[in-house]
Order: C-alpha cells, then structure tokens, then sequence
C-alpha cells in the first residue's frame, strides 16, 4: 500500500475552506482524500489499496476529476498520474525538502489557467503553395560526368522535401509571430510546438488569467477570419498542467 | 420537416459526444503526460517486500509483472 | 467539471480524427500492460531511436548540400549513403512489422520526436 499524491496546493489563509472541501471528496477507487502539509503547501493525496489496479483507465479519470475541483478554487500544481509514495512521512520530507521549487512555481501559476490551442492546415494546399516558390532541379552543376544516376535524382528529392520544410517553418512562424502579437495584451506564458504532424502545424499552451478568456475566443475568432486555410481548435480551461516543470526522484 | 429536424439533432448530438469524446482525450494526455512528476524511477516496497516499480514513461506495473517477464524471457 | 473544454473548433472532428487517434495511441501506451507488450515495445524504442538519428543525419546532409558546399563526387557519394540508409531503416521496419506511425512514440518529456 502507499500513498497516491494528486496534487500540490496553494493554501494561504483558506485553509478551513480548503479542509471541507478535501473531506467531501473521494479519489481512486473511493478512497478518502486526506492532507499532508508543510508551510503553505499541501499535497493531496489517498491510500492505494491495490496497486495492481492503478494503471486503469476509470480511475486516471478520478484522478483527473479531482483536480479539476481542487482548481476551480484554489491554484494547484497537478501532479502526474502514478506518483506514489510509502507514507505522509516520506511525503512531508519531500514538500520540506523542494519546498521553494513548489512554492516558486505556485506563485507563477496563481490566479491562471491554462488554454491550448491547435492549428491544422490542408497540408496539400499549402503544399500546392509553397511549392511554386521551390527552385527547380537544384543540382545542375555542369559534371564532368553529365550521366543522370539514381543517388543524384534521390538527392533531389530528399533537398526538394528539406526545401519545402524550410519554407513551411517560415509560414509556420509568422503564424506564431500574428499570435504572440495578438495575445500580448494578456500577458500570456506561452508554449509552441511546430508541425508536430503533417497537418498539425501548431500547438501551443498558454496560462492567463481565467477573466481573459472571452477576450482569448475573439481573439481566436479574428485568427480565423484571417487565416482561411487554416483550422483552429481552443480548449480550456484546464489546470496548469503544461506550466510545471518539477521532476522529483 | 420533422425529418429534417430529426437528422439536426443527431448531428448536433453527435458533435456533442464527439466533443466529450476530444475532452476526455485531451485531459488524459495531460494527466499521463504532464505535471509535477515525483517518485520518477522508484520501486515502492512495504514490509520489504517489492510492490510498484515505476518505469519512467514505459510502464507501470506490479513487480510481480516484471518478475514474470524475467522469468519468462529465460 | 465541465464535459466539454472545446471552445472554439472551425475544424470538422475527421480533420482532428488523427489527433484523437495520437492521443488514444499515447493513452494505451501508458496504461497496457502484459509480457506481449514487452519485446515489440523493446523493438519499437530501439529502431525509433535508431530512425531519429538517421533522420538527424539526412537533415544536416541536406543542410550541406543546400549551402552549396560540397562537390559534384561529393553530392554523389552522400545521395547513395543515405538512400542505402534509408532503404535498410525500411527493411528492419518490415521485419519487426513496424509502421512510421508505430515508431512515433510519446517519450514524455522528450515530446514525440518527429
């Protein structure tokens, strides 16, 4: 048996609040929900009768829940599924011991939520576009030897696809520029990552402030209105999951 | 007319559950993949005896699992 | 908790389909379990691995031959090294039974890697 720990939370003065609302819950498997404290942080966390049971779907959605109602009142730092500890004592060791890297991490996250926001495009009209900017055959330096041979046509190949790659970053990028421009104004965290697939071209996270959140939708409306080709999906909110960066062994 | 009004709702319901379907996924992406992670590579014991290996990222098993694929593979 | 975090989608749900099936995919890695998954699991990180380095190589390859630095006898040799390599990275995928999509494993923090 252990501990599972779901996540960390900021309790400064509600901690009143805080306790009723722990108690009313349960976690995996109808577990209780209890607390273990250090300073201003808690970890929420319940016992795991079964570990055999942990790695099943229902219950990472529990998991998943609870966090959820932790954050819509108070600012957490969701915990990864499966981490699990022996007891509150190794727990608590472990809040006194990272206690400024959760703390720091804490303030950076607090009063904010985190979006996500993904851009696919019809890879092969864009494709159609680009390519007209591609320079034709590339290797045309006069040879010696002016035999056509399969490693130079292979070549070409392989430089036309990095070509094309290099001009789809360039696109991708000044949709990432109009986007960071447009968000400015709500002091955004932000996070991208390119063409992760042939028609994801974007996905990206940002942590601002829950009130902003209408002003995040037209702006993502406007995006749309000037980008055709382009297809938008926002998601939140959700918990900052992407906003922490804390490995513990 | 009532047809036409039938085949809207199945496609607004559709879109619906397609959309829980895409939230769903999205928040389990989050919760396997992100977070604070604590206890990365660990075996957990109790009592000495070895209960919950955590792998890093691979997988996530009873020790009782892994001893078997050992014995298995020899 | 709200069931349905989408807030704005101008796509239809087929264009995400392939996201949906990513996610699903990383979902089961992370949860299956068993001895069968062990050995294809082992294949599957080593030549996913071994895809990213040659892929890594390709790319700086054609860096070189995009700046115009290399030679005619060059050019030559490097189109037939990396045909060949790419040539066996397929052969090994057959044997193992792999497809692109199989070697596209979520790493955790290493994010999927290509």
């Amino acid at each position: 048996m252990g501990k599972i720990i779901y996540s960390l939370v900021f309790v400064k003065k509600d901690s009143e609040k805080f306790t009723k609302l722990v108690t009313g819950m349960t976690g995996i498997l109808g577990a209780k929900l209890s607390v273990v404290f250090f300073g201003e942080i808690m970890a929420v966390v319940s016992d795991l009768k079964k570990t055999n049971t942990v790695a099943d779907k229902s219950n990472v959605v529990e998991y998943a829940k609870v966090i959820e109602i932790l954050a819509q009142q108070f600012t957490v730092l969701p915990v990864q599924y499966g981490s699990i500890m022996e007891s509150t004592e190794v727990i608590q060791n472990m809040l006194e011991r990272n206690y400024s890297k959760f703390y720091e991490n804490l303030e950076k996250v607090e009063n904010k939520v985190e979006y996500g926001l993904k851009v696919f495009c019809d890879s092969k009209k864009i494709k159609k576009e680009l390519a007209t900017k591609l320079e034709p055959d590339l290797i045309t330096k006069p040879t010696k030897n002016n035999n056509p041979s399969i490693y130079k046509e292979y070549l070409n190949k392989k430089l036309k696809e990095h070509q094309f790659e290099k001009l789809l970053l360039e696109y991708v990028d000044t949709i990432i520029q109009d986007i960071t421009v447009r968000l400015s104004k709500m002091n955004p965290i932000h996070k991208f990552k390119k063409m992760e697939s042939e028609s994801k071209i974007i996905d990206a996270v940002f942590l601002i402030k829950k009130s902003k959140q209408e002003d995040l939708i037209t702006t993502v409306k406007d995006l749309q209105k000037k980008h055709t080709g382009l297809h938008l999906m926002l998601t939140g909110p959700w918990p900052p999951y992407n906003f922490v960066n804390i490995t513990i062994n | 007319m009532e047809k036409n009004n039938e085949k809207i709702d199945m496609q607004h319901n559709d879109i619906i559950n397609r959309s829980k379907d895409f939230t769903l996924l999205e928040m389990l992406d989050r919760v396997l993949n992100k977070g604070v992670i604590i206890a990365g590579d660990v075996v957990i014991s109790v009592a000495d005896i070895d209960l919950v290996y955590l792998g890093v990222k691979l997988m996530l098993s009873s020790v009782e699992t892994m001893e078997q694929l050992k014995e298995n593979k020899q | 908790m709200s069931e349905n975090k989408i807030l704005f989608n101008s796509g239809s749900f087929e264009e995400i389909s392939e996201e949906m099936e990513k996610l699903t995919n990383n979902e089961k890695s992370k949860l299956e379990l068993g001895p069968d998954n062990a050995e294809s699991g082992l294949a599957k990180l080593v030549l996913t691995l071994v895809d990213l380095i040659r892929k890594l190589v390709e790319k700086q390859a054609m860096r070189r031959v995009d700046g115009g630095s290399l030679n005619d006898d060059e050019i030559e040799r490097m189109g037939e090294t990396l045909m060949k390599l790419e040539m066996k990275m397929e052969e090994l995928k057959k044997h193992f039974n792999l497809t692109d999509e199989d070697l596209n494993i979520n790493l955790g923090p290493l994010g999927n890697l290509m």
